[in-house]
């Protein structure tokens, strides 16, 4: 038979949750806070985060809040194709990560930017 | 955050040296996350070599004096998730490495703007989803190297000009989901660094023509969900301009020459508008533009010129007035690999000869009366063609003959008689219902991958339903006499669906005239 999954509720739920599920944590979030899927194996657990997690950005709108992946060089950004930080190995300038800096600019691997 | 082995054991709950505090959870490198746990004060007994600290989540409803004065070397402060509705004009100071603030998720009314003062090193600063209604003059002032500024999802009634005046290297900004309701000219004139704008979800009724005049960078603009009327002009002085959003406003028509200043646009968002009226030259010369989509322009009679936006990729015009494709449409867009020009008023079809990346072409619901030879010659990366719902009497013999790699074809309710197969060989699904001059058998030989079909009338599916081995010898010959008693009619093992299926009541022979 169909294996019963564990209904919706609003006690119990953790911490910025507004309902929440057994299995998959978080399904609806407390005002102005981010939903953002983390992965558990198979399954998908929601979580409330006030800032998204490294590698994400939030996207704001009136009836939901998402966590969103930045581009895939980007360690932080403001939306999905302006950076903030850099993964290793490029450089941040103007919201691009870049492998080698524009002319006139010279890379800095503390700043993790063309400098 | 990787957890530091004599910091960790300490902050389980027993006294710490230094280095971090019971209700922190510290990192060799000088992390310290204290989020979440209920707190109603910053936590005290950090080291001062903490460069990165995490409050967020707790219960904080002020931040006191000086109450990070141990931390010289913090660069990351998040204290976004607590109730903070005071801070105090001196509770940041010495914080002159300071790279990231994060205040947002709090109960601020205002900017805190006495205590940001001496943030010399700040570079991101988060205040979005506060209460903040208004932005002192000197919110920003001090903060020279500001370059990513979060205000949205507030309570702010106008853009706030002049504490944004000196910021010339900021490059981020979000004013969105506040009550913003128009932008006067000259709003963002020193901004000279800004590359990303969002002013998304305001209530913004009419910009100034020259309310973007400065942002000689900015490549990002988001104007989605407002209530403009009129089509923002101002967008001419952006040169740089990449991604382009106005859909869900009140936008009635786009002028002529709409986007003549912006080359460099690759997109532009602009469903959900009550278009009537689109200039035939808005969308000329955008090389870079991949996809466009405009539905509904309702009063729109000509099809928009579209030279020199050779990187098209994908093109939705519906629901206009348009009558015909220009003849030349393939010479520019040669990359084009999806069209839907579906309820229109076409008429006539130009070759798509030049398409020859086109994938999915969908012209249902058109005015469409035959299909020459020429139309889709050499089409080999055809796969999904629409033509339903027009009044195509007559479709040339070698009409299909290139569509090697068609596999869904839609003719239904046309006025058909007969349909040309030759060059199907790929063909899975074929929809001819409500071609009611269609009366004789089709011939299944030549569609040979054919799994899916729907017919006119019933008695043409006997040729398609699966052989059945229970069918008793009578039914075996009526089936064959249903088709001029066809010695070899092929019998189809393979799993076939096709509608309306022969039944009691409609049975294979087809009685002429009476069937319905």
């Amino acid at each position: 038979g169909n294996k019963q999954v564990s209904g919706v509720s609003s006690q119990g739920c953790q911490g910025g949750c507004q309902t929440c599920s057994v299995y998959n944590g978080c399904l609806t979030c407390k005002p102005k806070l981010f939903i953002h899927l983390e992965r558990d194996g198979m399954r998908q657990i929601g979580v409330c985060l006030a800032s998204c997690p490294n590698g994400f950005y939030g996207t704001r709108s009136p009836d939901r809040n998402d966590c969103i992946k930045c581009g895939s060089e980007c360690d932080s950004c403001f939306n999905r194709n302006f950076c903030l930080r850099c993964r290793a190995g490029s450089y941040l300038h103007k919201g691009k990560c870049m492998e080698s800096c524009p002319d006139g600019l010279v890379p800095s691997d503390t700043k993790k930017e063309c400098v | 955050l990787c957890v530091g082995g004599q910091a960790a054991a300490a902050g389980e709950g027993q006294s710490t040296p230094a280095t971090c505090s019971p209700l922190c959870r510290c990192d060799e490198d000088g992390g310290a996350d204290c989020s979440g746990r209920g707190l109603t004060s910053v936590p005290t007994g950090l080291s001062a070599f903490t460069y990165y600290l995490d409050i967020s989540m707790n219960n904080i409803t002020e931040l006191p004096a000086n109450v990070f004065r141990n931390l010289p070397y913090l660069e990351e402060l998040r204290l976004a998730g607590n109730d903070l509705a005071f801070i105090h004009p001196e509770a940041l100071s010495g914080l002159h490495q300071l790279k990231v603030l994060m205040l947002q998720n709090n109960q601020l009314k205002t900017v805190p703007s006495a205590a940001l003062k001496n943030l010399n090193a700040l570079q991101s600063l988060r205040l979005d989803a506060n209460h903040i209604t208004s932005v002192p003059e000197d919110s920003f002032e001090g903060l020279q190297q500001l370059r990513h500024l979060w205000l949205d999802d507030n309570s702010l009634t106008e853009v706030p000009i002049s504490p944004l005046q000196h910021q010339s290297n900021l490059q981020a900004l979000t004013l969105a989901l506040n009550r913003i309701t128009h932008i006067p000219d000259n709003a963002f004139a020193n901004l000279s660094s800004l590359v990303v704008l969002h002013l998304h979800n305001n209530r913004i009724q009419e910009i100034g023509k020259n309310c973007f005049n400065g942002l000689d960078n900015l490549e990002t603009l988001d104007l989605n969900f407002n209530n403009l009327k009129i089509f923002p002009e101002a967008i001419q002085m952006l040169p740089k301009l990449k991604e382009l959003g106005f859909h869900s406003n009140n936008i009635a028509s786009i002028p002529e020459g709409a986007f003549c200043r912006n080359s460099l646009l690759r997109t532009i968002h602009l469903f959900d508008n009550p278009l009537s009226f689109v200039g035939t030259t808005a969308f000329q010369n955008l090389s870079d533009l991949h996809s466009l989509m405009l539905r509904g322009a309702s009063m729109m009679q000509d099809f928009p010129s579209l030279t020199g936006t050779i990187n098209l990729e994908s093109l939705t015009l519906t629901g206009t007035k348009i009558r015909s494709i220009p003849a030349d449409l393939c010479e520019d867009l040669t990359v084009l690999r999806t069209v839907d020009l579906s309820y229109n008023d076409i008429e006539d079809l130009p070759s798509f000869q030049g398409c020859v990346r086109l994938q999915d072409i969908n012209l249902q619901h058109n005015q469409i009366k035959q299909i020459d030879r020429g139309t889709f010659q050499g089409m080999t990366s055809l796969r999904v063609l629409d033509l339903s719902r027009n009044q195509i009497k007559f479709i040339h013999r070698d009409a299909f003959l290139s569509l090697s790699a068609l596999t869904n074809l839609d003719l239904s309710l046309n006025s058909l008689a007969s349909v040309p197969t030759a060059g199907l060989s790929a063909l899975n699904q074929l929809k001819l219902t409500g071609n009611m001059e269609l009366r004789n058998g089709l011939m299944s030989k030549t569609l040979p991958k054919l799994r899916s079909i729907t017919v006119p009338y019933a008695y043409q599916c006997c040729a398609f339903v699966a052989y059945d081995s229970a069918v008793n010898p009578a039914e075996d010959d009526e089936r064959r006499n249903a088709f001029g008693g066809e010695e070899d009619m092929e019998r189809i093992p393979m799993v076939m669906h096709c509608s309306p299926l022969p039944g009691a009541f409609k049975p294979c022979e087809h009685l002429l005239g009476s069937w319905m």
